[in-house]
This record gives structure tokens, sequence and C-alpha cells, in this order.
């Protein structure tokens, strides 16, 4: 075989590979697009029915339009309160988000100049993340339910502040590293103080590695499920937390809605995730991986 | 002299301006939880007590009982079983798509696009999805049917010797992505010369894979292992959202366990003693992670640094 055809077959294999790939990441979630545009009769249908002959909006103005004459069959709809949750997954994760990072950052920054925290302290402070919040959600339920927090968008901020901030003081601590020290001595001489530096020099400068840790934290914070579920009964209800909702008691689950809901959820998700897409593996690596 | 000194003051200003608020935020919301957690593994407390704080003390029978739970053991196992499962499938899925595409070819941005969107997918989303797709005479076992010829009528999520491993690829589409985008930035950073020194000796690609570039991404590998072990034992949603813990206890994991006991069975005191054990147990794993993480973020920060 000489080397051209080597190549060649390389290439075939890789993309069949590939493509394999490729068609099990997209099957499910073109069948929740699907779906979100079926009429009822298509949802269970069997043989499947792949994408409806007969399209309709109908999930989608039922779910955000809140509207009862567009559907066909009437679903309890007193629960149901998709824009209630709407407005407390943006509360929630945004304040919660925000404090995360700014607080992380500041102890990021002492870190990186001053050791403020040794290196096995700051790997102690990945347990805030790393033991599962299933241990801890039921007395914490309790303990809300006493001083009045339960079913609050505060004592959701708070729980989602404390177990993303891990991720903040890494991640921006990789980014506050890479940042030249001559420029804050600069600085210095100059006559700025310390509160000057770090937040007219060094946040100025990493400002794109502070807006991808906001972004990379509030895809967590807006996707997280059981923290929600448990601490929420009616005013706090985040999206994840109302899709659950979407179950008559008689007629079962109500896929088109269920998808439809889905659809508003994850789509801006992904546009946040793909813009961020070269800042995800220092994410996840919780700033291990630099690239 | 003087400039260290003004240092170690600043230092310790700043140490003063930034832990309080740490330590104070972590012992404010944390803090009561675990007291309580602890409380409750002692004292009896039922919802037909007056609160918690009437609760009735028990010793140490409720961490007996719990000890000698034989569904606590088994859920033990479970979610190890689960974790690792999972930890495996992921990496082998994510290594060898990023070993596929880690070299420039042309569509490489698109599959690399298209590939981390899973990971960006809200997880109980993807359970309600694949519930939809997975019922017995759904869209899976359509085209596994129209594949094979006759129906296939696989109980995805009926079957108890089947529902676990349900989760478990529900589990791997979701994470493969997290190997993927750490093994594809560990392979961009491998130094070219040894594997171009080696090609020109002659070696094979299997060889130089095995002898030059493993060893080279063994922190990352392990790195991509751990971090992913860890959040497969706290998973929760897409186990629970479809299964709450059946068919029968197929897939009662360790979350899946201490939420029935606190949310279905009422027994508080129970799942505090359970998340009590669960925790020092995830603590002893977790510190053992740490450890290794710790050495091999040495060794990756070294290569980043070359």
């Amino acid at each position: 075989m000489t080397k051209t055809q080597k190549q060649n077959l390389d290439n075939v294999i890789r993309y069949t590979l590939l493509t394999i790939w490729l068609l099990i990441v997209l099957f499910p979630l073109f069948w929740i697009v699907a779906t979100s545009f079926k009429p009822d009769k298509d949802w269970l249908a069997w043989p499947p029915v792949y994408w409806s002959e007969e399209p309709t909006m109908s999930n989608y103005n039922n779910v955000w339009g809140g509207a009862m004459e567009h559907t066909e069959t009437q679903y309890a709809q007193s629960v149901q309160k998709p824009f209630t949750a709407l407005r407390n997954s943006t509360i929630i994760s945004f304040i919660s988000t925000f404090l995360s990072v700014s607080f992380g950052a500041f102890i990021a920054y002492g870190v990186s100049r001053y050791k403020v925290l040794s290196e096995t302290r700051m790997f102690q402070l990945l347990m805030l993340r790393m033991v599962p919040p299933i241990v801890l959600v039921g007395p914490l339920s309790l303990y809300y339910t006493t001083i009045g927090l339960i079913d609050s968008l505060t004592g959701l901020i708070a729980i989602y502040f404390i177990t993303t901030l891990p991720y903040a003081v890494w991640m921006t601590k990789s980014f506050i590293d890479e940042v030249p020290i001559e420029l804050e001595q600069a600085a210095e001489i100059m006559g700025a103080n310390r509160w000057t530096i770090i937040t007219e020099v060094v946040f100025p400068v990493i400002r794109s590695g502070l807006l991808a840790t906001f972004l990379f934290i509030l895809i967590l914070t807006w996707s997280e499920y059981l923290v929600a579920f448990i601490l929420s009964k009616t005013d706090a209800v985040t999206l994840p937390v109302e899709l659950a909702k979407y179950e008559g008691s008689s007629e079962g689950r109500v896929y088109g809605r269920q998808a439809a809901l889905s659809v508003g959820i994850t789509i801006p998700l992904i546009i946040v995730g793909i813009t961020i897409r070269k800042h995800l593996a220092r994410g996840f690596s919780f700033g291990m991986i630099r690239k | 002299m003087a400039r260290s000194e003004i240092m170690l003051q600043r230092t310790k200003r700043y140490k003063k301006m930034v832990l309080f608020p740490l330590i104070a935020s972590i012992l404010l919301i944390l803090g009561p939880a675990l007291i309580l957690q602890l409380y409750l593994s002692f004292n009896y407390y039922s919802i037909y007590s007056e609160g918690w704080w009437a609760s009735e003390w028990y010793a140490l029978d409720i961490f007996s009982d719990v000890v000698s739970d034989s569904r606590f053991h088994i859920a033990i196992v479970r979610s190890l079983g689960f974790a690792l499962a999972s930890t495996i499938g992921c990496f082998v899925i994510g290594f060898g798509l990023a070993l596929l595409m880690y070299k420039n070819f042309r569509l490489q941005w698109f599959y690399y696009i298209i590939f981390i969107i899973p990971m960006l997918t809200v997880p109980i989303v993807i359970a309600y999805t694949a519930e939809m797709i997975l019922y017995q005479k759904g869209p899976l076992n359509g085209i596994l049917s129209s594949i094979v010829g006759r129906d296939m009528l696989i109980m995805w999520i009926t079957n108890p010797d089947i529902a676990l491993l349900t989760v478990v690829l529900m589990e791997v589409w979701n994470w493969a992505p997290f190997s993927f985008i750490i093994m594809m930035a560990g392979l961009a950073s491998l130094p070219k010369e040894p594997v171009e020194a080696a090609q020109i000796l002659g070696a094979s690609r299997f060889k130089i894979f095995y002898e030059i570039q493993l060893p080279l991404l063994r922190p990352i590998i392990v790195l991509a292992l751990v971090l992913r072990f860890l959040e497969a034992m706290a998973e929760f949603p897409k186990t629970w959202a479809i299964f709450q813990g059946g068919p029968g206890t197929a897939t009662e994991t360790i979350p899946v366990l201490i939420y029935l006991n606190t949310w279905y069975y009422f027994d508080w005191s129970k799942a505090a003693a359970m998340s009590y054990i669960v925790m020092m147990m995830m603590v002893v794993i977790i510190l053992a992670a740490i450890k290794i993480l710790q050495k091999e973020n040495k060794r990756i920060t070294q290569a980043q640094a070359n």
C-alpha cells in the first residue's frame, strides 16, 4: 500500500467513526426538537413518527403563551408557571454566579500573589464541590425551614454561591497567574493602592477570562437540579424543576410540552457553551489544564 | 529587609480580608446543616415529631441500623460500579474521539462543536429525552428494529437487568465530551519532537502511542478519570427522573437511596446517618483523589511551563 492510499484509508476510517458518534450525539437532540413540534397523537406512536406530518406550534404556545385555546386536550395548568421559573432561574444563576466569580477572583488574587491559601488548602477547597450534595440537602432543608429561607431565591443563591466557589477560585487563579507581575509593580510605583491595582489593572487584563469563568459557572448553576428540587416548593422553582411539572395526573407525561420547554432551557446554554468552548477544558479541570 | 516586611504585612492584611468572609460564609451556609446531620443521626426525628428539636435520643441505634442494612450496602456497591463503568465509558469514547481528531483536518471545528453539546445540555432534559427515546415502543427500538429487520423491543427502562446499564449509557452520552475536551487539550500540548524522532527511527504507530504519547499524557488521563469518577458518584437527576430507584431496586444508587429515605419514607434520621457515613467515605476517597491530583498537577504545570 502506498502512503497516499494509507492516508485515504485513514481518512475513511476517521470520518466513519466520527460520523457514527455525531449521529449518536445528534439523534436525541433532533428527537427533542422534533417532539416539540408534534401534536399529541404523534408523541407515542408506533412505528415512531420521526417528523410529524402536521407540525404544530401548540406545544410552544401552551408552554410559553400559557394559551389554553391552543391545546387540543386540556391539561391542568395551575401548577405550571414557566415564566416564574424562567425569572427565578435567571435571577438565581446570575446573582449567585456574579457573587461567586467576584469573590472567587479576590481570593484567587490573594492565592496567586500572596499565597493566602497554601496549595493543600486550595485542594481542600475542592471539597465544597466534590462531596455529593445529596448528603447535605436534607439537613440543609431543615435548617432553611427553621430560618425561613426554604423556597426562597436567597437560599438557593447562597448554596449555589458556596458550591461553585471552588471553580471560581481555581479558574480565575489560572488566569491571574498568567498576568505579568511587572504590570502591577509599574502601577504601584505610580502610587496605586492594592484595590486600584486589582480592579483597574489585573481584572481588566483578564476580563475575557473572568467572562469565561462567569459563563462557565452560569452553565453549571442554570442546569443544577437536585438542590433546587429539594429547596424549592412553589415560589423559588427553577426551570429544571419546572420541567418535572409537565406531568398530567391522568394523561401521563406530556411529552410535547416538556420538549418545548426543554428546547427553551437548553438552547441558551448550548450557545453560551460553544462561545466559551476554548475555556471549557480549563473550567472543568479547575484550571489545571490551561492550554 | 523593609520591603519583605511590607510584603509580609500586606499578605497578612489580604489574608484577613478574604479568609474571614470565606470561612464565615462556609460556616453560615453549611455549618448548621452539618451539625443537624450529625444531630439527626443520634436523635430520632419523624414527621410526627413537633420539629427536629423535639426528636428522641437514640444513641447509636440509628447508626447500627444503617450499618447492618443490606440495601445500603448494595447501594454503595452499585454506586461505585456505576461510577466506575461510566467513568471508563466516558474516557474510552472521549479519548478515542480525541485521538481521531487532534491533528488538524478539514471539518475539525465542526465535529468539535457538535461533540461538546451533550455536556452543555441540562441533565434533567437528557433524562426526559432519554425516556422519550427509550420506552419500549420508542424511536431507539424503532431504529434497531429497522436495522435488524424484525421487531426489537428491548425494555431499556422496565427490565431490572438493563436499567442500570441504561443510566450508564445516559451518563456516557452526557459526559464523554468532558474526557474528549480534556484529552484534546492534552494531545495538543504534547511536544512534537519525541514523536518525530521515533518516526524517523522507524517505530510503529502503536509503539509511538504506547511508549511515548501515553506516558506523557498520564497526568492528564488521571485528572480526567478522577474528576469524572467523583462527579459520577453524585449523579442524581438522570437516575431519579426516569427510574426513582426502580424497577425494583435496580437503579438505587447512594443518592437515590438517601433521597427515598428522606422524602418517601420520611425516615430522616436513617437518611442522616447514611449521609454521614457516605460523607465520611467520600471524604476519604476525595482526600486520596486530591493527593493524586496534587501530584499530577505538578507535572501538568511543569509540562505547560515548557
